[in-house]
C-alpha cells in the first residue's frame, strides 16, 4: 500500500514537471506532436528506471561504505551517460525500427534534468531499494503523463489564434501554469 | 602581430556583449529553464543561483578550451559533462560551507547546474573552438545574461507574492499579495508572459 501511494505521490501529485521543475527543456521542446512527445516519455522512462536503481546501488554500495560521498554528482553523471549509450546501442542492434522512431531523443536524455533529479532525490530521501525503484519508475510515467497531455494541447492550439508574442514558447509556459493549477486538485492524496 | 591582437580582444567583446542581451540564454535560446523556473521565488537564492551557474560557466569553458585540441571528438560530450560536474561539486562545497542556509533553500538545483543546457550548449558552441580568450569572454557574458534573467523573474515575482525585494517591503501596507506567483503556477506564467514581452517590443524580424 505504501510503495502505492508513493507511486501516486510521485507520478502525479509531486509531478515531476509541474511541480519539480525538472525536465522542462523536453517538455517545451520536444511536445510539440504526440507522438514524438510518446517516444519521449517512453525513453525517458526506460532510461531513468535504471539509472535509478544503479545509481541507488552504487551510492550505497560502493560510495557510502568507503565514505567517498563527495564523488556522488560524478558518478551519477558518468551512470546515466554510460546507461544512454548503452541503450542506444542495444536499441540500433535488437530493435531497429524503435532505434529509428527515438532518433535524437536518446541522445538528448543524458541533459534532461529529470532523470539526474529523480536519482538525487531519491539519494536526499533516503530510499530503500524498492522505493527507490518505484520511485523512479513513478517519475518516468508521471513524466510521459504530462509530456503527452501538452502533446494534445499543442496540437489543438496550432488552430487557436495566440497572439503573435506568445507563439512558441511563450503559450506553451502559460499553459502548464494552468496544468500545474489543475494538478494542485490532487494535493492531499497522499502524504509524501 | 598587434593587428591580430586587437582581433582576437574585438572577439571576445562581441562574444561578451552578445551573451547579455541579442543571446540571452533565457529570454532568446530558452537555455537552462529548469533553474529559472525553480529558483526565482525571491531575489537571493536567485542570485546566489546566477553566481554559482556563472562560476561553473567560467571554470568549464577554461577547462574545454585549454584541452579543445587534445579531446577526441566522439568522447568530447562525455569530457564536458565530466568537466561540468567536477566544478558544480566544487561549487555545492563551497555553499554547504559558507551559505549552508542557502544551499538547503536551492536543495537539488546546485547539482542540476550539471545538466544545465545552457553550460554544456557554450562548451560545444564556444569553448571547444576558440581561444581561452574569448571563451572567457562568452561565459562571462552568458552568465552574466543568465543571471540578469533570473534576477528579472525573480524581481516580479518576490514584488507580486510578497510586495516584498531582497526581503524587504516595498509595496505600500495596503497591497494585497498574488499568491499564485509564489507557486510553481506562477512561475510558469510569470515566464510566459516576461517572454512575451519581450518578444513584442525587442523581437524586431
Amino acid at each position: 500500500m505504501e510503495l502505492v501511494l508513493l507511486f501516486i505521490s510521485v507520478a502525479i501529485i509531486n509531478n515531476l514537471v509541474l511541480t519539480k521543475f525538472l525536465g522542462i527543456c523536453p517538455f517545451i521542446g520536444v511536445s510539440r506532436k504526440l507522438d514524438m512527445a510518446f517516444g519521449m516519455g517512453c525513453a525517458v522512462t526506460f532510461v531513468i528506471t535504471i539509472s535509478g536503481a544503479l545509481t541507488w546501488i552504487i551510492n550505497n554500495m560502493v560510495l557510502r561504505p568507503i565514505g567517498m560521498d563527495y564523488l556522488k554528482y560524478i558518478a551519477f553523471i558518468m551512470v546515466i551517460a554510460s546507461m544512454v549509450q548503452l541503450v542506444e546501442m542495444y536499441l540500433r542492434k535488437f530493435f531497429p525500427p524503435l532505434y529509428e522512431s527515438f532518433g535524437i531523443f536518446l541522445a538528448l536524455i543524458t541533459t534532461n534534468c529529470a532523470i539526474l533529479g529523480t536519482c538525487l532525490l531519491i539519494d536526499m530521501n533516503n530510499y530503500s531499494f524498492i522505493k527507490a525503484l518505484v520511485a523512479s519508475f513513478g517519475g518516468g510515467v508521471g513524466f510521459t503523463l504530462v509530456i503527452c497531455m501538452m502533446g494534445g494541447i499543442r496540437e489543438n492550439l496550432e488552430w487557436a489564434d495566440v497572439p503573435d508574442a506568445l507563439k512558441g514558447a511563450g503559450i506553451t509556459l502559460i499553459t502548464a501554469g494552468i496544468m500545474t493549477l489543475a494538478f494542485m486538485g490532487f494535493t492531499g492524496i497522499g502524504s509524501h | 602581430m598587434a593587428d591580430n591582437e586587437l582581433k582576437s580582444k574585438s572577439e571576445a567583446a562581441r562574444h561578451f556583449v552578445r551573451g547579455l542581451w541579442a543571446e540571452n540564454p533565457i529570454f532568446r535560446q530558452l537555455l537552462g529553464m529548469c533553474p529559472v523556473l525553480a529558483v526565482t521565488v525571491a531575489l537571493k537564492p536567485a542570485l546566489t543561483m546566477g553566481m554559482a551557474t556563472m562560476f561553473v560557466l567560467i571554470c568549464a569553458n577554461i577547462v574545454v578550451s585549454l584541452m579543445r585540441n587534445i579531446i577526441q571528438p566522439h568522447l568530447r560530450i562525455l569530457m564536458f559533462t565530466l568537466t561540468i560536474a567536477t566544478f558544480v561539486t566544487i561549487a555545492d562545497l563551497i555553499l554547504k560551507a559558507y551559505l549552508p542556509e542557502m544551499s538547503d533553500t536551492l536543495g537539488p538545483f546546485v547539482p542540476l547546474i550539471i545538466v544545465n543546457c545552457l553550460i554544456i550548449g557554450r562548451a560545444e558552441a564556444c569553448a571547444s573552438r576558440k581561444p581561452v580568450g574569448t571563451s572567457i569572454a562568452d561565459a562571462f557574458g552568458m552568465g552574466l545574461g543568465f543571471t540578469f534573467g533570473l534576477c528579472v523573474l525573480a524581481t516580479v515575482r518576490e514584488l507580486l507574492a510578497d510586495g516584498k525585494l531582497f526581503e524587504i517591503s516595498v509595496l505600500p501596507s495596503g497591497y494585497d499579495p498574488l499568491l499564485v506567483m509564489k507557486l510553481p503556477a506562477g512561475a510558469f506564467i510569470a515566464l510566459g508572459l516576461l517572454l512575451g514581452i519581450s518578444n513584442h517590443f525587442f523581437n524586431k524580424k
